[in-house]
């Protein structure tokens, strides 16, 4: 399966830089667009425009969500979008490596001391959702199809049941438990201390002395987090993406066009699938690190939960199914409507009841007023929104944001795109 | 030193073939299987026939329980007699049928009919997006009226005829009205559609289809057709459901019942097999049967208040093992 080298047989490492700027055009575009964003948003809020924008875009520790969740999302499309096996258990391997971040952070968890450093506890979570995902998988990677998304459903609803009703969580497990006190999780690069940054959004630290960028915005742990956070995000969405270009990717895709002949091809698929099934897991173990690191508590509705695969499920399906970086967008289309319809002050209900006069309140027809209106059809209804774009998304565009997208670029775009990933992640460079 | 967990094995063993503890297991798995087949037949017929999971089988369900309490609560007055609320329970059961089958029919028609060419997954993930629609709808629906979404719908259930309240002895053992009116409407919803599926034309169809579609097909049968009324009836018997649950305390009207209820048909379907009505109903036992021994279990012995249903994921996840085609299901159908 090694490429067949196309590119010049010496290079200069300066070329070689060059070129690779030049292939990663796109990605360096979307993690700048990423990276100003919080600077964007802070500024912009303090226009005149300010509430508006406040209403219309999603706050920072949002943001934080959709990089998490986003991964989450991308984990799932993984082994969902590339092998066809819809993992409908994934919140399993979410909701592990969320339970032992917190659970080892409360002295919980046996040789793993609470003082155990944060990066290594992502590693942990993640081998111990491969070894979920392995075992889960050896059983489940018999069945295919609608049979396949039920047991593994199975799996982790057996997870769920139990983690909701295990009472060495907390003396009340069907709320989670929650991180009391101490210091915020430290992600960085090991070893290196001042390469180091305290994550967590109840932390209450003020960083804006230090960062105060001279715009008067205040720099706090969410920011932090923020970049934290998608450092982690990005470094894990290009192991992922290198996979997936890799020749064991193309067998992946082998396997959801035709597995019966990727079979007499002589690929052993089961094992196949079970690989890409344990490092999905990974991913989702460490997606789920990172948010029990970011929220410092955790609870069964938003980790093991079949409603948190769905999330997933949502963003992969709006972002585009069977494209590595749809999910995230997709998530951060439904972290956005969600945000805009919240009942919190930042959502538009608030807004218009603010923004509203009395009297255009409390007008309306046949005794039913606007201000009635909004609280039915607005405030905290993202879910009905969601649904009917869902459902819109799974009609008319079956491919998805990013998928549709590289459809309508036509043939010689993405076909020069990926000659170029090919290029890159080939043979030759490792 | 003699190992505890064995002592306490022998112990539950003991404890259990006392004679009024078995007859009290049975009872209680009788009741529960009876709801368990209520509750999980109409998904039976729509993935029998169609190959689609429907997603949207428990908020239907919730809305049946939802549309049966409203009847209750506007018809019911604390003066109406027990026989009277048994009358206007049949009622309720009707227009919920009714209704929800219509629904159904026209959700199969304008949103399932277009994908039936697409990969099966888009049908499942379809149905999905109807959920979040529905249950936030009945969420708007029952926040104006000023219920709570969250927690059973107390009104509704206080509509129940005193006499399915109070206990009666059977077989040695007392047990709550209720319990044996469940086992009684699970019969006749199983002989319902025992006569539906071999007494009807559309019941040939269903069969027919489940066991070979494409002959079906050649055979002039308008498949299209018979889909959507599969579908509708699926719906409809969902909403049934939920009226039979709209009164029991474990369940009752709430939002939240179509998840409940959801899970609970998909393990009874998946385990009985795709396209048998006769698994379904044995798999409803199986997995009756199960939650009782496991209820009893953890009241006695084991202080695990999640037994229960995680045995029953358990028993999915053992019978998907063993018997990847389920009970009674055909090797080669759906495998795909």
């Amino acid at each position: 399966m090694t490429d067949v080298g196309e590119e010049p047989e010496t290079e200069s490492t300066g070329g070689y830089l060059r070129r690779l700027l030049g292939e990663q055009a796109v990605h360096i575009a979307v993690i700048l667009a990423f990276a100003l964003y919080p600077v964007v948003y802070a500024v912009l809020v303090r226009t005149p425009l300010g509430a508006e924008f406040d209403v219309f875009l999603p706050r920072v520790h949002t943001m934080v969500a959709v990089l998490y969740i986003g991964l989450f999302a991308m984990s799932f499309d993984f082994i969902s979008g590339y092998t066809g096996y819809l993992s409908f258990g994934h919140s399993l391997f979410y909701g592990t490596g969320a339970y032992l971040v917190v659970l080892t952070a409360t002295g919980k968890v046996p040789m793993l001391g609470s003082d155990t450093p944060f990066m290594a506890l992502l590693l942990v979570a993640g081998i111990l959702a491969v070894a979920v995902a392995v075992l889960v998988g050896l059983v489940s990677f018999r069945l295919t199809g609608v049979y396949f998304a039920m047991i593994t459903l199975g799996f982790a609803e057996v997870a769920h049941v139990f983690i909701r009703n295990w009472d060495h969580v907390s003396s009340n497990p069907r709320d989670g438990a929650t991180i009391a006190g101490g210091d915020g999780f430290a992600l960085g690069v090991p070893g290196v201390d001042t390469l180091q940054v305290e994550i967590g959004r109840i932390v209450g630290t003020n960083l804006g002395a230090v960062f105060g960028l001279g715009l008067g915005i205040e720099v706090d742990e969410t920011w932090v987090s923020f970049y934290a956070i998608g450092a982690v995000v990005v470094v894990c969405y290009f192991l992922m993406q290198r996979i997936v270009h890799s020749p064991f990717g193309r067998v992946m895709i082998a396997i959801r066009e035709n597995e019966e002949r990727a079979r007499a091809v002589g690929y052993d698929v089961y094992r196949f699938k079970l690989a890409a099934f344990a490092i999905s897991g990974f991913f989702a173990a460490v997606a789920g690190g990172l948010f029990a690191g970011y929220s410092r508590s955790v609870a069964p509705s938003n980790t093991f939960d079949l409603f948190h695969t769905a999330e997933a499920l949502l963003a992969a399906i709006i972002g585009g199914f069977g494209t590595l970086a749809g999910p995230l967008y997709g998530y951060l289309f439904t972290a956005s409507v969600e945000g805009v319809l919240s009942t919190e002050h930042h959502g538009i209900a608030r807004y218009l009841r603010r923004g509203l006069s009395d009297a255009m309140l409390s007008s309306g027809a046949g005794g039913v007023t606007v201000a009635d209106a909004i609280g039915v059809l607005v405030d905290g209804r993202a879910d009905l929104y969601l649904g009917i774009v869902f459902i819109l998304f799974v009609l008319y565009v079956p491919h998805g944001i990013l998928g549709t997208l590289r459809d309508r670029l036509g043939g010689t775009v993405a076909k020069r795109l990926s000659d170029r990933l090919r290029s890159t992640f080939g043979g030759r460079h490792r | 030193m003699t190992d505890p967990v064995v002592l306490s094995a022998v112990d539950v063993l003991v404890d259990l073939f006392q004679p009024g503890t078995l007859a009290r297991i049975v009872l209680d798995a009788l009741s529960k299987s009876a709801l368990y087949v209520v509750i999980a037949s109409g998904l039976s017929l729509i993935f029998g026939l169609m190959g689609v999971l429907n997603f949207a089988h428990g908020s239907l369900t919730m809305l049946g329980a939802y549309l049966g309490g409203a009847v209750m609560v506007a018809l019911v007055s604390s003066g109406t007699s027990g026989p009277v609320r048994f009358l206007l329970f049949f009622l309720a059961i009707a227009a919920a049928f009714g209704l929800l089958t219509l629904l159904g029919g026209a959700v199969e028609v304008a949103l399932i009919r277009p994908i039936y060419d697409r990969e099966p997954l888009f049908q499942i993930l379809l149905t999905f997006g109807v959920v979040l629609v529905l249950d936030e709808l009945a969420r708007i629906a029952v926040e104006l009226y000023g219920l709570q979404p969250q927690s059973e719908w107390q009104a509704a259930m206080g509509t129940a005829p005193g006499f399915l309240s109070s206990w009666y002895g059977v077989a040695g053992v007392s047990t709550r009205g209720l319990y044996l009116f469940e086992v009684v409407v699970g019969a006749l919803v199983v002989v319902a559609i025992w006569a539906f599926l071999t007494r009807t034309r559309y019941g040939l169809y269903i069969r027919a289809g489940s066991e070979d579609p494409e002959m079906t097909r050649a055979l002039g049968i308008d498949v299209r057709k018979a889909f959507t009324v599969v579908f509708g009836v699926g719906a409809g018997l969902a909403g049934l459901a939920g009226v039979v649950l709209m009164w029991d305390p474990r369940f009752g009207a709430s939002v939240p019942l179509g998840v409940e209820t959801l899970l609970v048909a998909f393990v009874v379907v998946i385990i009985g097999g795709l396209g048998s009505f006769r698994g379904t109903v044995a798999a409803a036992g199986v997995v009756g049967l199960t939650d009782a021994l496991m209820t009893w279990l953890f009241q006695n012995h084991v202080a695990f208040p999640g037994l229960p249903e995680m045995a029953m994921f358990l028993v999915l996840v053992a019978v998907l093992v063993v018997r990847p085609q389920g009970l009674f299901g055909v090797a080669e159908v759906g495998g795909h």
